[in-house]
């Protein structure tokens, strides 16, 4: 996608009488922005491994009121035992399909940004942080009060379906009010034949609040998926973000965790499985603020055939974030003699009382392991199959809710076989 | 017959190790390799179970009368054929009651018999546990994960007693077990001896003998059986060592 042709979809956008002309400075300064930047090459530091070659050749189209479903949409197959959800179908918020759970308070983008006077979170590490303010289509937000342990977990259901090249730029706000508790899922659908997503996160985590994130990317293998998520922490908070992938033909992951609060704890897991020429990426950037902060990032991937990964994960403590305790691991199994993988775990520590480890490693099976299995009467596909779901497991240990982690289980297996 | 092995000769990397096995096995009976270090014992143990990395150069091994050499691993063991491993394998992740539920229905698949649910299975591990002495904490851990080396060994013959294969391998079974263990691992294997069932035991040292009886004792030699005999021999060779045997 050309950025002349970024252009005229951002002047239909402009002209739509339904989006506030309030919103219109912000997104012409971060469009203008994104016209100086362009989208990122591989000369980038950040971008040295995963080509937007794709994304770059396509020409994608803002969704119009006519991608939304004409009717009913079937949604048995992506059903989780137990959750409400937020459905928002190629870029539109379903309200007769959508149920919120009580205890949160479900905003539109434009309600939360007043209610905010228009002081919020916002983003320009990356060009797509710009392109989704630019672009921001179907604002949705969430708030949970202080001290309201919301019970039943909330998930939005992302499903891009159809035949065009469409772009959506979802942008999300949720904010844990302090001593609140939520389970927050985003999950991607869909079997769209082009699709171009660019979605924001934002989360605010209070005071001894506990936010538990999970992201399964599930939609079509020939989506472009790009999920930027800012996390802010305060005192005694926690989160955990707990990422599935297995669809998507690209999927660039960047998370950026704020520990702005002493005591605020934060794990991060990711499971990435990748099939035919498929390439998922982590960046991840953990800031330690303050003191005593606990952190840790365990990333796995899983590669098949011709795919390709990266994981870049970067732990920052900052000079006054004495008593860190940060760890940072990223496993990854290769199936395939073709399937590459680039990892690179960084620290950076400027304080002197820190625990902080971190280690890579990037292997195929384990031969003795595997004739072991078969030594018991397990065939090779199931003997492997046993071995990567024994080493990638330990990533869903953060999910604390067993039919979310079952859900997650069963598509898992269905990968593996 | 269960198992006959005709001339056998196979090696490892282009380097011949067994050089002419005969070993014939027939069903109930108990028969014991033992040598020294790189006699060929383990190569014998591996070559029988289809480990990748073996090549056999001449010969033939017959289980039940069929020649086994091109199975794949599993379908010996699916057969009948099962190994205590010397070095059981840790496999961190893989839970010990996930992974043997899943042995033992891929063997009853194989022999037309209904597979276990989860609560049957859980019966009759628990009872297996019980039997070798082991912590019901078993069914959680992973394979082999924290075990010491008794516990490892202690699994193995678990397994065993679990998948009732007719054949067991016993690579070394008695090594690194103190003799409480060594008493529950011979407990385990006397226990499982039947008129169907036939043994392969793998020692270094006579220790094993004095729990569990041979009815053959086999000395291997570099890659030969240069003598075999009854239980005694282990007692003789106890006593005076290999070298009289021309080693």
């Amino acid at each position: 996608m050309s950025l002349s042709h970024f252009q005229t979809e951002f002047d239909k956008m402009m002209n739509r009488d339904y989006f506030l002309d309030a919103v219109h400075p912000m997104r012409k300064e971060a469009f203008s922005k994104f016209l100086n930047s362009g989208l990122p090459t591989n000369k980038w530091e950040d971008w040295r491994f995963t080509n937007l070659s794709k994304l770059k050749q396509k020409k994608y189209r803002i969704s119009e009121t006519q991608d939304a479903p004409a009717g009913d949409v079937d949604l048995s197959s992506f059903e989780i035992d137990g959750v409400d959800t937020v459905v928002i179908y190629n870029g539109h918020y379903q309200e007769a399909l959508s149920s919120v759970p009580s205890g949160i308070q479900l905003l539109s983008g434009i309600e939360y940004l007043e209610r905010k006077n228009w002081e919020f979170e916002t983003a320009e590490r990356s060009p797509f942080d710009l392109l989704n303010t630019a672009f921001m289509d179907c604002g949705m937000s969430f708030i949970v009060d202080p001290n309201i342990n919301v019970e039943t977990p909330v998930r939005i259901l992302f499903i891009s379906n159809g035949e065009d090249n469409i772009m959506a730029n979802p942008r999300m706000y949720l904010d844990v009010g302090d001593s609140a508790a939520v389970t927050f899922i985003e999950h991607h659908v869909g079997n769209a034949a082009s699709f171009f997503q660019n979605a924001s996160f934002f989360a605010s985590v209070g005071v001894n609040a506990s936010l538990d994130h999970i992201r399964i990317q599930s939609n079509s293998t020939s989506t472009q998926n790009m999920a930027n998520l800012d996390v802010q922490q305060e005192t005694d908070s926690r989160y955990t973000f707990t990422q599935f992938a297995d669809g998507s033909e690209l999927g660039r992951t960047n998370v950026y965790v704020h520990l702005n609060g002493k005591g605020a704890n934060c794990e991060l897991n990711g499971l990435a499985l990748s099939n035919g020429k498929q390439h998922f990426d982590n960046h991840i950037i953990i800031d330690h603020k303050v003191p005593h902060c606990t952190s840790s990032q365990l990333f796995k991937s899983v590669l098949r055939e011709k795919s390709s990964g990266v994981f870049n994960g970067r732990t920052i403590v900052q000079k006054n974030a004495q008593k860190t305790d940060a760890k940072q691991s990223n496993k990854n199994l290769l199936l395939s003699k073709d399937a590459l993988m680039n990892s690179n775990p960084q620290l950076e520590i400027l304080a002197d009382d820190v625990r902080c480890t971190h280690g890579s490693t990037t292997g195929e099976l384990d031969f003795d392991s595997l004739f072991y299995l078969r030594s018991r009467g397990l065939d090779l596909a199931r003997a492997k199959s046993l071995l990567v779901r024994g080493f990638a497991t330990e990533c869903f240990d953060t999910i604390q809710d067993k039919k979310i982690k079952s859900f997650i289980m069963q598509r898992f297996d269905n990968w593996l076989n | 017959m269960m198992l006959e092995i005709k001339n056998l000769y196979a090696g490892v990397d282009d380097k011949q190790i067994l050089k002419g096995i005969n070993l014939a096995i027939m069903p109930g009976e108990m028969h014991t390799i033992m040598g020294r270090n790189g006699s060929g014992k383990s190569t014998l143990a591996n070559v029988i179970t289809g480990r990748e990395g073996y090549a056999v150069i001449k010969g033939d091994i017959l289980f039940n009368g069929e020649s086994i050499l091109d199975w794949s691993p599993e379908d010996r063991a699916l057969t009948g054929i099962f190994m205590s491993f010397q070095y059981p394998v840790v496999i961190p992740g893989v839970n010990n009651t996930y992974f043997l539920k899943a042995a033992l229905n891929a063997k009853r698949k194989h022999k037309d018999e209904k597979e276990l649910d989860a609560a049957d299975f859980l019966k009759l591990i628990k009872s297996k546990l019980a039997e070798m002495d082991m912590d019901a904490n078993y069914l959680q851990r992973g394979v082999n994960e924290g075990f010491s080396g008794g516990e490892k060994k202690r699994n193995e013959i678990l397994q065993m007693l679990t998948l009732e294969p007719a054949l067991s391998v016993l690579d070394e079974t008695d090594s690194g077990l103190d003799i409480d263990a060594l008493k529950i691992v011979a407990e385990g294997v006397n226990k499982y001896r039947s008129p169907k069932r036939s043994f392969l035991v793998i020692t270094h040292y006579q220790r094993l003998l004095n729990y569990i009886e041979p009815d053959f004792v086999h000395v291997l030699i570099d890659g030969q059986i240069v003598k075999s005999g009854g239980k005694d021999l282990a007692v003789d060779l106890e006593e005076k060592g290999y070298s009289w045997l021309g080693a």
